[in-house]
């Protein structure tokens, strides 16, 4: 027969070379992939009810805002010396969460780490959902909110212009980047799987609503060829944005004089800040969405044991730039930068700094334990001390410096009131709720990219296995190709 | 367009029944497959993509604006900020770095749809829902005088079925 006199080299048949090294032996071909996937769509009585939670938090930020608007920014403890606080720690906080995605989806794909291949589509998700929150702060920090478009340099009858100088103008351009570069990556990575899902889906409206959003996509060899190419070219700029980005929000501190900010160190030490927290978040969703969507043969539990190990190499580059610090102060001679660390240890800050410590740098130690990488309580629970680590962390470098600077008028405290606490669970309310939205609407997984995972079916195989059956192996093959 | 469809459950099969088709002097054929394969890639020989013309120009305007854009504000509003040239570049490279990667991106995307001829209205003749589920397709662009031996040829090759669009 001719098909079969002509086989294919073997390093044909393997799987593609973006997802090499990964395994998902639970699962047998391709319609399983979608059959899997798409089960995760139907709504259930617990998934209304965290909705419910989180746009109740939602609802609880917003009607706050409401009042800080109306009442002023001093409703939220702001008092000098200290004119940042919750809102811009807040800010980078989430800023840093949307770093972990970018990082699994466009990173790990140029460096062709098999194990991102499950765990993307969820991060990358997050990622949008994380800046569209972070990008929310610097608007709700402001006294006069509706004047917020004036950061963006455009054509105005005022003659007027941002200073192109200034860091805060670098974010604006730093985070929009980020935001559409991100959102559009995901977008593009989500048109195959929209045409499966618009190809099984039977209810005519939704069918009607993939159809749009697939662009009519249909797996053709010319679609392919060019999705391929734009994806790798994707992923080629998102990478040096991801390092970018956070660069730049480092920069609104570095750029100053204040003791504690004033550092070289900065942009690196929040680049692996930023990436530890995000994997943090990544562990605190996908943990709990592999167990109740039952997805554990996708997400296995060495592709949690992978990520565990990036989550342990970026706690040690946070925690040697913490101890950095620390001797950059003590050799650099400079009285304010050794007291304003001193203070931050041992003085008003104490418990902060102790937190951040703790949660970042001494627990994420354990997963040098390969039981522990694999414990996937233990990984959770490391998720949630990481996140709040990373929230104090950001909290240290803020509120200390502004403080305690030069003189000692400039000594002060600060104290968050109920504005700040209601605006950040509303932050985690808006977060969650688009979360929620998207992991009923959309597939939660790759199914394109997991399809690349699987031996595809072979005729080869199909007619040895006949002749293994029959006891004909070595003999030639009948006119049929053995098939039927 | 007249043609021949034909779906196929084995990746094998598919990329021989192409590669018989090409030595048939079949010219005008697709393939449609739930995944990219570097096989059917092989076998199609098409030409490589030009994406990434967009994305260099993209990529190129994008550097040039994003420099531009602060050059030309600073000359608007001359003030000395610490001691520095009117027009620094060292801080607008953010400025420049961060738009050639947005309309870079964008190009790309845009180059993406348009060598895809997407977003598509209608589907075209000859698309299954199977293609994006398991099975590969093969479209191959025939009259009705060569249609018969199109289809010969891929029941040969173990086609799941095979029919005749118009």
């Amino acid at each position: 027969m001719a098909t079969m006199a002509k086989p294919r080299p073997e390093h044909l048949i393997g799987s593609n070379i973006a997802t090499a090294g990964n395994r998902l032996p639970g699962i047998k071909d391709y319609e399983q992939v979608d059959r899997d996937i798409i089960a995760t769509l139907q709504p259930t009585l617990g998934w209304f009810a965290m909705l419910g939670v989180a746009i109740l938090c939602l609802l609880i930020g917003a009607s706050t805002w409401v009042y800080q608007i109306y009442e002023g920014l001093g409703s939220a403890g702001y008092q000098p010396p200290v004119m940042w606080g919750v809102y811009i720690v807040t800010f980078v906080f989430w800023v840093g969460i949307g770093h972990a995605g970018t990082l699994i989806s466009a990173i790990l794909y140029l460096f062709r780490a098999g194990f991102r291949t499950t765990i993307y589509r969820a991060s990358e998700a997050m990622t949008v959902f994380a800046v569209m929150t972070a990008g929310l702060f610097p608007i709700l920090h402001l006294g006069r909110p509706w004047k917020f478009f004036w950061l963006i340099p455009y054509p105005n009858w005022r003659l007027i212009w941002p200073n192109p100088k200034s860091p805060l103008v670098w974010d604006v351009f730093a985070i929009l980047t980020y935001l559409t570069v991100s959102a559009t990556f995901f977008w593009i990575g989500l048109i195959p799987d929209l045409a499966v899902l618009r190809d099984q889906e039977k209810n005519a409206t939704r069918k009607r609503i993939f159809a749009v959003l697939s662009l009519g996509w249909r797996n053709s060899d010319n679609e392919w060829r060019h999705f391929t190419r734009a994806y790798l070219f994707l992923a080629a700029f998102a990478t040096p944005l991801v390092l970018s980005v956070h660069s730049v929000v480092s920069f609104d501190f570095a750029m100053s004089l204040v003791p504690g900010w004033h550092a070289t160190i900065f942009p690196p030490y929040f680049v692996a800040g930023a990436i530890f927290s995000g994997i943090g978040m990544v562990f605190t969703i996908i943990i709990p969405l592999r167990k109740f969507f039952k997805l554990e043969h996708y997400v296995t539990i060495n592709d949690l044991d992978a990520a565990a190990k990036l989550c342990l190499f970026t706690s040690c580059v946070v925690g040697l730039a913490y101890l950095t610090e620390f001797q950059v102060a003590w050799m650099s001679g400079n009285k304010m930068e050794q007291e304003y660390f001193w203070n931050r240890v041992f003085g008003q800050w104490t418990w902060a700094a102790w937190i951040m410590l703790i949660c970042n740098m001494v627990l994420p130690l354990s997963l040098f334990s390969q039981k522990l990488r694999r414990n996937t309580k233990w990984l959770f629970m490391l998720s949630i001390f990481i996140n709040i680590g990373m929230w104090f962390e950001r909290f240290v470098i803020v509120i200390p410096s502004l403080s305690h600077e030069f003189e000692p008028w400039q000594w002060g405290g600060y104290h968050p009131t109920w504005v700040d606490y209601n605006i950040l669970l509303g932050s985690f309310g808006w977060f969650f709720m688009w979360f929620l939205l998207f992991i009923r609407q959309m597939p939660v997984m790759a199914i394109s990219e997991i399809k690349e995972i699987l031996p595809p079916k072979m005729r080869r195989a199909h007619v040895e296995a006949h002749h293994a059956a029959h006891g004909t192996l070595g003999h030639p093959l009948p006119a049929d190709g053995g098939t039927h | 367009m007249q043609g021949v469809i034909a779906a196929f459950a084995e990746l094998d099969s598919t990329v021989h029944a192409i590669e018989d088709l090409r030595k048939q002097n079949f010219r005008d054929i697709s393939v449609f497959s739930p995944v990219p394969r570097h096989e059917l890639e092989e076998a199609i020989a098409a030409p490589e993509s030009k994406v990434r013309r967009f994305t260099l120009i993209g990529g190129l305007l994008g550097l040039t604006f994003g420099y531009w854009i602060p050059i030309w504000i600073s000359d608007y509003w001359p003030l000395v900020v610490g001691g520095k040239a009117v027009a620094s570049w060292i801080p607008y490279t953010i400025i420049g770095f961060e738009l050639m990667v947005l309309i870079g991106s964008l190009s790309t995307v845009f180059g993406m749809f348009a060598l895809s001829r997407i977003p598509r209205l209608t589907m075209t003749v000859g698309y299954d829902p199977r293609f994006s589920h398991g099975d590969f397709g093969v479209w191959v662009a025939a009259g009705p005088d060569r249609a018969p031996e199109a289809s010969e040829l891929l029941r040969r090759h173990g086609a799941l079925e095979v029919r005749n669009e118009r």
